[in-house]
């Protein structure tokens, strides 16, 4: 898997594109917008409020881009963006009831195309419709801890609540992945090597 | 506790794997003309959210305001917090007793789905709060059990956590009202 926060891009390259060359807009877009809307993808579940936030974050990308200081590659900058466009999302009341009216139908469809889960382990198909059964916020807190090596104290930050919630979330989302691959009668499961 | 370690590193390596090909975002073009579309886009919607909104809360306040009083209340749920701390032989024993009560609401707690059908703004945020705290005084508890804290202590912050989950009790049950009003 391609780790965004690793993704650098020649300083020609995001010079033209601060210039508004669309050349390297589409150069720089290429590198970063896979693991970018894969992020917000596991973040936020819902596949089109995902393409909203995804759509949100590569905008303020190219309007930002001048105020990039290189300080650490684009990709860790640009990743900095997306959690927060992300979690304003999560945090927001009115997208929060969206989520809620969308949660039953994305329950009733398949969490993947078929094209894209014949090319993927079965463990890897059974963890991406465990993921989609968590709760926005666990899940978020999941990500962040396990994949994007957030501390608790970062993401206490990143939601403005204490480190207790994000321990006790992160408990949460692995109590319930766990019970998931817990073997049941009538679901096929996977176990965990 | 073994076992639980070794499932959290599973999942912990199953995630880092995951591709990133299943999830595949749309083609530059396609970004380019959402980025066109977007400020008209905005403005349609922006309406029709305002209207929706306006819609929701009055329907969920009609919703609370019919009814509100018709179910079983769970005031036999409810944990009495222990009025005073002197006096220990009477204060343990109430003390239990408020434990034992605030055991029965979290069991009720926990039967109750996570998130209620419809979605009150100012009482989700009360949950969410409340499980915060109620999560820093369980850490705080942990904390002085291991640090053999003097009993005083340890029944205030039991108190303190009795008196949470009632709260939380509360607010859940006014949204299961609300849900069955739907």
């Amino acid at each position: 898997m391609t780790r965004l926060v690793e993704i650098a891009v020649p300083d020609e390259v995001r010079e033209r594109a601060c210039a508004g060359e669309a050349g390297a807009r589409q150069l720089i877009y290429a590198a970063v917008a896979p693991p970018t809307f894969a992020l917000i993808r596991r973040l936020i579940g819902n596949r089109s409020a995902s393409e909203d936030v995804f759509q949100d974050t590569m905008m303020i990308l190219f309007e930002r881009l001048g105020e990039f200081r290189q300080e650490a590659p684009l990709g860790a900058w640009l990743r900095q963006i997306a959690i927060s466009r992300c979690l304003m999302y999560l945090r927001s009341p009115w997208r929060r009831v969206l989520l809620c009216l969308d949660a039953a139908g994305e329950r009733a469809a398949p969490a993947l195309a078929p094209a894209t889960t014949a090319a993927l382990r079965p463990e890897a198909i059974d963890l991406e419709r465990a993921l989609a059964t968590l709760a926005p916020t666990p899940r978020a807190v999941l990500w962040m801890y396990e994949v994007e090596g957030y501390s608790h104290a970062e993401i206490a930050a990143s939601f403005g609540r204490s480190v207790s919630f994000s321990k006790s979330q992160l408990a949460r989302a692995h109590l319930k992945l766990r019970a998931w691959f817990e073997p049941q009668g009538g679901r096929p499961t996977c176990t965990l090597s | 506790m073994h076992t639980e370690l070794e499932h959290e590193r599973s999942v912990t390596h199953l995630l880092r794997e995951l591709p990133d090909a299943a999830v595949r975002p749309y083609d530059w073009q396609e970004f380019q003309r959402r980025a066109l579309a977007a400020p008209a886009a905005a403005a349609h919607v922006a309406g029709l959210r305002a209207l929706a909104a306006v819609i929701v809360i009055t329907l969920a306040v009609l919703a609370t305001a019919i009814r509100f009083g018709a179910g079983p209340h769970p005031a036999h749920l409810l944990a009495k917090p222990v009025a005073s701390n002197k006096g220990a032989p009477a204060a343990g024993g109430e003390a239990l007793r408020a434990e034992r009560a605030a055991t029965t609401a979290q069991d009720w707690l926990e039967k109750l789905p996570r998130e209620p059908a419809l979605v009150h703004v100012g009482t989700r945020a009360a949950v969410e709060t409340l499980e915060d705290h109620i999560a820093q005084v369980d850490d705080l508890l942990t904390t002085e059990r291991a640090g053999s804290a003097p009993a005083e202590r340890l029944q205030l912050l039991q108190r303190e956590r009795v008196q949470l989950v009632n709260s939380l009790v509360q607010v859940r049950y006014a949204e299961t009202l609300a849900d069955a009003a739907r």
